[in-house]
């Protein structure tokens, strides 16, 4: 249990490539932080430079309060999960798992109480006298996680601890990491590329893109509020669509037109622009796919020409063609009629539009959110 | 008509079987002429009395060459003297490559191929060459050994280092050490280089030290290369011949098994030509090897 404090941390490698820039964080006691983001964003040199495993080139690195930038990785007293796992190979799963206590030279009964007790939360009781390599993938990843939770320690660091797992283990292991979070009640920081991970595990959520910080925010509010058209892409599956566009101030009123159709923009929308001051001006808008209104031709609709279409059971995924753009729609069968429930055909020409309050508007400039 | 798959496919792997066999068949004649004949050879021979002064293989006396040995002062003193060197010269070999290798292996480009050069040259350069300029060194009048050792005032009186059987087995071992830790040191260095980064990183985050991280992760993912370390040092002490051979001729209490094994079967003397003897030495010295090694085998394993 900790709170961390990362002020102004940089990471410079030899040979001038800046792998992490001003990166600014408070972590609450008990706090489950994700650091989420594309390959080589930074997020897992932000995870090493709090283990300790990468130098700190900038900056200040408080773990309670207390500086650590020159604090060795053994006093920190940090567990980690690491993304192969690390186990040792020429040692039994007990004997990985002990491995950190006896270096502390906790009492032998306790050793052993602290490890039946991990083995039991995470169920691999019955490989304890197993080497790593007589195990699967799943159960070396649990035992690598044991290996972290006997340590009871203030900080506890996964590096990307799914990916090497299949799908199906990968959901599970998603949902045991939850549970796991309730039995050990400890600060976690989580490192993935994977949104969904990001969004079902953290308390908040840390999107990062080539070293800098886009948003940090709680799962609903990056999703909700995308602070720029990184962040609104890179959170939400399939990926948001966005649409060049044009934003018109018509004294205090606000509308927006995208390929021609006049699209209403909500009161909360409406609001926000007024207040920001925005004028008439050439904007992104984007809208998620399970947004997307498709309706009878209008003047807020535009003509879309499918291209695909998967059916997912309970929801199609259409991709459209709509003015030489690609414009994914995903829409609940429940709402389809019946001959086009188990899809649509290539070439099918349907009208699609916009909710007056689930649209967001960039500055196609800067790419921030106008809101 | 087509044959049935399987039949297919058990043609095409007789056929690659056979073109591997070709393949191989140029070195196997080779190992077979020059390796496994001449070694039962020499195991028939350690059972008769073949010398130079008899035709062709000779009697078949059973085990009595073998008997003999252990009744042979002079052989027992090469066995003694091999052993002191085998036991002195594995672990320091083996530790001081492990030492070196362990200073070096995180330097950069150049400086590491520096350091691998310095040491790994006495392996690359010619024994005899080696040999003989260890030889001026150690000269008792020319050497520098003496010369260094007179200007310090350790010594008042030049020192004979291969004439006297205090020092002379000493020197021998020296230089043994020198050339034998080439090879361990760039097997060292790569085994080093090859620890699984992620596992040192877990320990240090698990708390361990640098001590602990080296002796408790490094060095057991090293074992392999330790064992072979081992193996191919003991079996080069134990073969020690070309040193004593340039150096004492086996005198100053420097003989060893294999230079005893050289003097018996071909040295012009009237002790000399025992083909049968010397080859019963032979195979003891080959006993003595596999068992040697089959022990830090079965070390390694227990590990």
């Amino acid at each position: 249990m900790a709170t961390l404090s990362l002020k102004n941390i940089k990471k410079i490698y030899d040979g001038g490539v800046v792998a992490v820039q001003a990166f600014n964080l408070d972590i609450a006691d008990k706090e489950f932080i994700v650091l989420v983001g594309p390959s080589g964003c930074g997020k897992s040199t932000t995870l090493r430079m709090i283990a300790g495993l990468e130098e700190i080139s900038e900056g200040e690195l408080y773990i309670d309060d207390k500086l650590v930038n020159e604090v060795e990785p053994k006093d920190r007293d940090i567990a980690m999960v690491f993304q192969s796992y690390a186990l040792y190979p020429h040692m039994t799963v007990y004997e990985n798992m002990a491995f950190s206590l006896k270096l502390k030279k906790v009492p032998k009964d306790e050793i052993d109480k602290r490890v039946k007790w991990a083995a039991e939360i995470l169920d691999i009781t019955q490989y304890l006298s197993r080497k790593p390599k007589a195990l699967s993938g799943g159960q070396r990843q649990r035992v690598a996680i044991g290996r972290a939770i006997v340590r009871e320690p203030k900080v506890f660091l996964m590096d990307e601890p799914l990916s090497n797992l299949d799908a199906k283990l990968r959901n599970q292991m998603r949902a045991e990491i939850i549970k796991l979070r309730q039995s050990v009640d400890t600060t976690f920081i989580y490192v993935t590329h994977d949104q969904t991970e990001a969004m079902t595990l953290g308390d908040r959520i840390v999107i990062m893109r080539d070293g800098w910080i886009m948003q940090i925010g709680t799962p609903q509010e990056v999703f909700d509020h995308p602070a720029n058209v990184f962040v609104a892409g890179f959170i939400g599956m399939p990926q948001m669509n966005f649409f060049d566009g044009e934003l018109v101030k018509n004294g205090s009123n606000y509308s927006l037109l995208v390929n021609g159709a006049k699209v209403a923009l909500s009161e909360r929308i409406q609001k926000g622009l007024a207040e920001k001051g925005v004028d008439s001006k050439k904007v992104i808008a984007g809208c998620r796919p399970e947004h997307m209104i498709m309706k009878p031709a209008g003047e807020d609709t535009m003509k879309a020409t499918v291209d695909v279409s998967e059916m997912m059971g309970s929801e199609i995924h259409l991709h459209l063609s709509c003015f030489g753009k690609d414009v994914v729609v995903r829409i609940p069968s429940t709402e389809l009629s019946a001959e086009h429930r188990g899809g649509m055909a290539y070439g099918t020409e349907i009208d699609i539009s916009f909710p007056a309050d689930l649209i967001h508007l960039f500055d196609p400039e800067t790419e921030e959110n106008l809101l | 008509m087509a044959k049935p798959k399987s039949s297919m496919s058990r043609t095409l792997a007789r056929r690659e079987t056979i073109s591997a066999y070709l393949f191989l068949l140029p070195s196997l004649l080779f190992f077979v002429g020059f390796v496994i004949i001449p070694m039962v050879i020499c195991i028939i021979n350690s059972l008769t009395d073949a010398s130079m002064y008899t035709k062709g293989l000779g009697n078949f006396v059973g085990l009595s060459n073998f008997i003999r040995l252990w009744q042979d002062s002079t052989f027992l003193g090469a066995l003694k003297n091999t052993f002191i060197i085998v036991v002195v010269s594995v672990p320091v070999v083996c530790l001081f490559s492990l030492w070196v290798s362990s200073a070096i292996y995180k330097l950069k480009g150049p400086i590491l191929s520096t350091f691998r050069c310095i040491f790994y040259l006495p392996v690359v350069t010619g024994s005899v060459a080696v040999t003989v300029v260890w030889k001026w060194m150690y000269n008792n009048y020319t050497g520098v050994f003496n010369y260094v050792l007179k200007s310090l005032g350790i010594i008042d009186q030049n020192i004979n280092w291969l004439g006297d059987s205090r020092y002379a087995l000493g020197c021998i071992i020296l230089i043994l050490l020198t050339t034998s830790v080439g090879q361990p040191i760039v097997l060292y260095v790569s085994a080093l280089g090859n620890v699984d980064q992620s596992l040192v990183e877990a320990a240090q985050v698990d708390g361990a030290t640098n001590l602990q991280v080296f002796w408790r992760i490094k060095w057991p993912q090293m074992m392999p290369t330790t064992l072979y370390i081992l193996v191919i040092t003991t079996i080069n002490s134990f073969q020690c011949f070309a040193l004593i051979q340039l150096l004492t001729s086996g005198g100053s209490g420097t003989n060893t098994v294999m230079y005893y094994i050289y003097y018996t079967a071909f040295k012009l003397t009237e002790q000399s030509g025992h083909f049968g003897y010397a080859n019963a030495m032979g195979v003891m010295l080959a006993i003595f090897i596999g068992l040697l090694s089959a022990l830090q085998f079965k070390l390694a394993e227990e590990k």
